[in-house]
């Protein structure tokens, strides 16, 4: 930013920066059309469809006023999807926070070694969902599934994981933070490394003991870090869905999207409910326009949730501190 | 003592790591092994390292599978189209952001941030209409052409890696008689080698690995990508763990390769991201 305003007193003449802005304007016109016709246009246009019926069959969609939007609040099956949501970040979020943090810690000072250990932490991230889920589907069989037989080692008796109601959810979740932890690891490493010693020095002499200095110096230093992953960590588990299709679909027949969301719905998500809505044409209120609902309510709830996370950030995220970066990390707080 | 202290701790973080790490890739090398295993010793548990080895697996994979190259050349197709698209529109748009004054600079930012707020889920219904309309499904079409106009995400990466560039650069070429045009294609994009290089990794590897778009627009099985062959194996094979270990393996491999070559360059572009965000 401080360079453009340098250039334009370089040059100076109203023509020149005119033409400079066009040029820009050219630059940018690519992006600005791909948001626009891809994101803006469209996200208005699914609204418009929320309030239509449509199962692509009919020429086009049946405009039927709120009754999409007043199934949403009728069908028993919207709690469901939201709950079991709900169940996904409490095990998934908390679990991924936590545990690329120590990760993170076990692993930010430079020391011989180090490196492989990160290196080995971070590759499932590079991996797609779906080949994690077909493997950790394996992990997690009832009948010689490694996870299933070192558990019932241990304590003589294993759960069903995938296959139980209560326990599909939750093992979803702790293979989707296996998964992340890597990331999660990377930012806080670089978090952990602008943690100054100084800092950490001066409380020592103030007589702190290590975890004094972990929850009173380290942790307010690196709650940026934490709040940027519980942001983005909670968008992407609103969109849970390819993880829950790899785990849970049909093993006999199509093994689709279509099938997946078991046991009994108990790992159905809002993005999975909107697939299945949008490709299922059979009930009155189902099809094109019942899907955008679906899609809409998506969007809001992460909307709202992010709002509130700000909202709650701005009480114990610290961006002061490194002088520094003060001024831009204030501004990167407030949006 | 001091000193044999320090290396006691040494040698227990090590050790404490080793087994750590181990257990950690558990998962993904007994994937591995068992795709090498014998049928007879799928379910042994000391086979982690396959004898003896066999690669009847992933024959049959290719047997029963036989438009596997297929599926590999769509994936293929996708995401080096869907990469390079990105690359070109979010470093235009991300230099001007970086460097020009323009009426509309500040809300193009703001609706960039939102953007990234938004979850395709939102805007897929009104593009899956569009792209049916256009006969585009069953195409790889409706994921690569969103993309040839540049991602917010990557917008925004490369706005910040230009504003860590000195103008010095651009100024010494304006000097030489440059337009700006000249000026980022000849000074500016080869310096920005780094960040292409990592966030076309970032990219690339999303691509290859995506599913759920895929499964929306790519429902006949000839246009499929590889994640839909491989969720597919899973009712295909249902108990033939070779094969279905085989799958992973295959489709995990180019990106596997990638993290070994580019290992440093595709973290350092994740912890870039946390920071331009």
């Amino acid at each position: 930013m401080p360079s453009s305003g340098r250039r334009s007193r370089h040059k100076s003449g109203r023509s020149l920066s005119r033409r400079r802005a066009l040029t820009a304007l050219l630059f940018v016109a690519p992006q600005v059309f791909g948001l626009v016709a891809f994101t803006a246009v469209p996200l208005v246009a699914s609204l418009v469809y929320s309030f239509t019926h449509w199962d692509l069959v009919a020429p086009s969609p049946t405009f039927v006023g709120m009754d999409n939007w007043e199934a949403l609040f009728t069908d028993d099956r919207v709690p469901t999807v939201l709950w079991n949501t709900v169940r996904f970040i409490l095990v998934g979020t908390s679990t991924f926070l936590v545990f690329s943090l120590v990760a993170a810690l076990l692993t930010f000072t430079p020391r011989r070694m180090v490196g492989l250990y990160r290196a080995a932490m971070f590759l499932p991230y590079v991996l797609s969902q779906i080949a994690v889920g077909v493997v950790w589907r394996w992990m997690f069989n009832s009948q010689s599934g490694p996870v299933t037989n070192i558990v019932e080692l241990i304590t003589g008796q294993s759960p069903d994981w995938l296959l139980d109601p209560a326990t599909a959810m939750p093992s979803i979740a702790m293979v989707v933070t296996w998964q992340t932890i890597g990331y999660g690891m990377t930012l806080y490493i670089a978090a952990l490394q602008g943690v100054p010693v100084s800092l950490l020095e001066a409380s020592t002499i103030d007589g702190a003991n290590r975890w004094q200095r972990f929850r009173h110096v380290t942790v307010p230093m690196i709650s940026p870090t934490i709040f940027f992953l519980a942001v983005t960590s909670l968008i992407g588990a609103f969109q849970l869905f390819d993880p829950v299709v790899a785990m849970t679909g049909a093993s006999v027949g199509s093994a689709g999207p279509a099938s997946a969301g078991g046991p009994s719905n108990s790992t159905r998500t809002i993005v999975l409910y909107m697939y299945n809505q949008m490709f299922n044409y059979n009930e009155r209120v189902s099809g094109l326009g019942y899907a955008a609902a679906i899609a809409w309510l998506l969007a809001i709830l992460i909307f709202l949730v992010t709002v509130v996370q700000f909202i709650a950030g701005s009480r114990w995220v610290h961006y002061e501190g490194v002088s520094l970066s003060r001024g831009r990390r204030r501004t990167r707080g407030r949006r | 003592m001091a000193n044999k202290r320090e290396r006691l701790a040494t040698v227990s973080y090590h050790s404490l790591m080793i087994v750590l790490t181990f257990a950690y890739i558990f998962p993904a090398l007994w994937a591995v092994s068992m795709s090498l295993r014998t049928n007879e010793n799928m379910f042994s548990a000391s086979q982690l390292i396959p004898h003896p080895v066999t690669l009847e697996h992933y024959a049959r994979l290719f047997e029963a599978l036989p438009d596997l190259w297929r599926y590999f050349a769509n994936t293929l197709v996708i995401a080096i189209l869907g990469t390079a698209g990105t690359l070109f529109s979010s470093s235009l748009a991300g230099y001007a952001l970086a460097r020009f004054r323009f009426p509309g600079r500040g809300l193009l930012l703001i609706t960039m941030l939102i953007t990234l707020m938004v979850p395709v889920h939102a805007t897929l219904i009104p593009q899956y209409v569009i792209f049916r309309e256009l006969g585009w499904l069953n195409s790889p079409l409706p994921i690569i052409v969103p993309m040839l106009f540049g991602t917010p995400f990557a917008t925004f990466f490369f706005r910040q890696y230009f504003l860590t560039l000195p103008a010095e650069l651009e100024d010494a070429a304006a000097i030489d008689g440059a337009g700006p045009w000249r000026t980022f294609f000849t000074v500016m994009t080869p310096l920005s080698g780094p960040a292409h290089l990592a966030l076309g990794l970032l990219t690339f590897v999303s691509l290859w690995n995506s599913y759920f778009v895929n499964s929306i627009y790519l429902a006949r099985q000839d246009s499929w990508v590889l994640t839909q062959a491989l969720q597919s194996m899973i009712s295909r094979y249902q108990a033939q763990y070779g094969a279905i270990m085989a799958g992973v393996t295959l489709v995990s491999l180019p990106v596997l390769i990638a993290y070994l070559f580019f290992q440093r360059r595709i973290v350092h572009g994740i912890s870039m991201t946390g920071l331009a965000n």
